[in-house]
């Protein structure tokens, strides 16, 4: 197969006016002359369970989780999708429990660098700050490409012609108004998205064979793809996956900065909502990767990336193709006008706000220009990496790795009155000196060093399974779980895990993160934080009229009156000297 | 076994329509309640 059934140029143009005019119209009607800098960064912290579950959902299914889990289903066969699906929908429930300590502690802030900052000091802020802001361009670039080989590969416009449309357009209707902008047209690009998804998965299903695709095709499956407990599957896909749910769910702005726009009392449903509708969203489309597995189906160009967009322009008719191709925008729209958003935010708060100007010198109005401006250079700087071919992967690789060994530092900040900005430092600089050389097997791993990186890998994985139980169930079951689970991997893990140097190095950045900050933080016996000062030293920005909700004042510092106080107080913290 | 299959492949655009028929009554139902009070939605 060489050519694939294409859309038309005025068609393409059309669908695409109709997006992102569409999207553009909604933008402007809920633009205001003079934004709000709180609301441009979160939306005042007040919004609705529909929205902002539309939201989370929405920002969570991009173009290239689509991909890779169709892949997943292609290379592992039928448990593949799960191990993707599932594994990426548990990343946005296991976040609500430390979400709503999150928001309890910090009600009005706007990045977790922020809160960061409140609780440690700059080094703490600036680490994960940094994070968010090579993910976000990463993430941008990668939603860029998806596009461009969409456009390529499904209509007569060239890759360079297909990015510069869809930047330009997500641009366009997310630079004014900010995070609301992005939030609103969620709604109607998560109704495209699913609605389109409800529509192609039977369809294509029924064309490829329908159920006798099962026993027809059979063949083309090993052993390992027909199992549903595939090891295979769980090791190299799903057991990496999971070392890198907690991760992305702390490390990301994305998530963060829907978890202080949706109203307090609405987080549990809001994600839970969007925990399902990410997991059947993701894992359905990867049923089109075990489709195409069991119909025999090569990828186009040997590139498993094109088995989503082959699939559909084989077996959907013109109409259901114009419904795909939107499907596959909204999915990078939504994702895009989100890390924009975040980026903004990011130098809104974390360095604008706090670093340059200082939070009581802050002018809102410059802030949001500071919003605006980030939205332009992260377009651009996404544009040249996607045009430019640029490897993006080991950064990615670099980025999931810094959040693997913030997430016990920032997790036990929140809960922990002793832990410090040093054990906190100390902790993730370990955690990625431990990642790099067995990630990228820059040592040789057979003999006492292979064991050694196992031990604490195997301590990684009673890491990772405590603070997933921690958040649900509290310290105690945590502990145990944590233990237990320790106690029971090693005996299987140690002398063996070495040998998939992907999950190990996450597990030893989580393992070697945790050890630091819990020796160091028991090192200290003196220093006791008081949890109640991030809620005065975060809070809104601008107090104008028309602009942050009445409440405000409930919950944050009340206006420029108590900053001056405030501000002497981080003087403080910026110092490392918490409360005693 | 090719029943199981095939309700593991359809099962998913079910659940997809499911959350999708909560997530638009919920904005509708947040959306009329702005318009009644006279206030944007976000």
């Amino acid at each position: 197969m060489d050519q694939l059934q294409q859309l038309s140029g005025p068609i393409v143009v059309t669908l695409m006016l109709l997006f992102f005019g569409g999207s553009l119209y909604m933008s402007i009607r809920i633009s205001r002359k003079r934004e709000n800098a709180d609301g441009y960064m979160t939306g005042g912290g007040k919004i609705g369970f529909g929205i902002s579950a539309a939201s989370m959902t929405a920002t969570w299914i991009w173009a290239s989780s689509m991909y890779a889990s169709a892949t997943s289903g292609f290379t592992y066969g039928i448990s593949g999708p799960i191990h993707y699906g599932l594994w990426g929908a548990l990343m946005i429930l296991l976040i609500y429990p430390f979400g709503r300590r999150i928001r309890q502690v910090a009600p009005r802030a706007h990045t977790i660098a922020e809160v960061m900052f409140a609780r440690h000091g700059r080094s703490s802020q600036l680490m994960l700050a940094g994070s968010n802001v090579l993910g976000s361009v990463i993430s941008l670039t990668s939603n860029l490409i998806a596009g461009g080989a969409l456009i390529d590969m499904l209509s007569p416009f060239t890759f360079t012609q297909g990015i510069i449309a869809i930047a330009a357009g997500v641009l366009l209707y997310t630079l004014w108004s900010g995070f609301r902008a992005s939030v609103l047209t969620d709604f109607a690009q998560v109704v495209a998205m699913l609605g389109a998804v409800v529509i192609i998965i039977p369809v294509v299903f029924f064309a490829a064979g329908g159920p006798s695709l099962f026993e027809t095709g059979a063949h083309n499956l090993t052993p390992q793809q027909q199992d549903f407990f595939s090891s295979d599957a769980f090791f190299n896909q799903g057991a990496p996956y999971i070392a890198a749910v907690l991760a992305y769910a702390i490390g990301n702005q994305t998530i963060a900065q829907r978890l202080f726009a949706v109203r307090e009392d609405l987080i549990k449903k809001t994600f839970v909502t969007a925990t399902v509708g990410y997991g059947a969203t993701i894992i359905g489309v990867g049923m089109l990767g075990v489709l195409a597995l069991y119909a025999g189906i090569q990828p186009l160009n040997d590139d498993v990336n094109n088995l989503i967009p082959q699939l559909a322009a084989n077996y959907l008719p013109p109409v259901l193709l114009c419904v795909f191709f939107v499907m596959i925008i909204g999915s990078l729209s939504s994702t895009a006008d989100a890390d924009l958003t975040a980026l903004a935010s990011i130098m809104m708060a974390d360095i604008y706000g706090q670093n340059i100007a200082g939070k009581k010198r802050a002018n809102p109005q410059t802030m949001i220009w500071v919003g605006r401006i980030t939205m332009i250079i992260a377009t651009a700087a996404g544009l040249f990496f996607a045009s430019s071919q640029f490897n993006i992967l080991d950064l990615l690789v670099f980025v999931g790795a810094l959040w693997g060994a913030l997430v016990f530092p920032v997790i036990s900040s929140f809960y922990w009155n002793r832990v410090t900005n040093l054990a906190f430092t100390a902790a993730v600089i370990a955690g990625l000196a431990c990642f790099l050389p067995v990630r990228f097997e820059w040592i040789d791993l057979s003999g006492g060093i292979g064991i050694a990186s196992d031990v604490l890998a195997t301590i990684g994985i009673g890491v990772v399974l405590g603070l997933m139980a921690f958040g649900f169930f509290g310290r105690l079951v945590a502990l145990v779980v944590g233990t237990v689970a320790t106690l029971a991997a090693a005996p299987f893990a140690i002398g063996f895990l070495h040998t998939y140097p992907v999950l190990s190095g996450s597990l030893v950045a989580y393992a070697a993160s945790t050890i630091v900050c819990v020796v160091l933080t028991m090192a200290n016996t003196t220093r006791r934080f008081d949890f109640a000062l991030i809620k005065e030293r975060t809070g809104d920005f601008d107090t104008r009229d028309g602009g942050a909700d009445a409440s405000a004042g409930l919950a944050g510092p009340p206006g420029a009156a108590g900053a001056s106080s405030l501000d002497d107080r981080l003087e403080l913290a910026n110092d490392g000297k918490d409360r005693a | 076994m090719t029943a199981l299959l095939t309700l593991y492949v359809l099962i998913w655009p079910v659940i997809v329509l499911g959350v999708l028929a909560v997530i638009v009554r919920a904005f509708v139902k947040e959306w009329r309640q702005a318009k009644r009070e006279g206030r944007s939605i976000i």
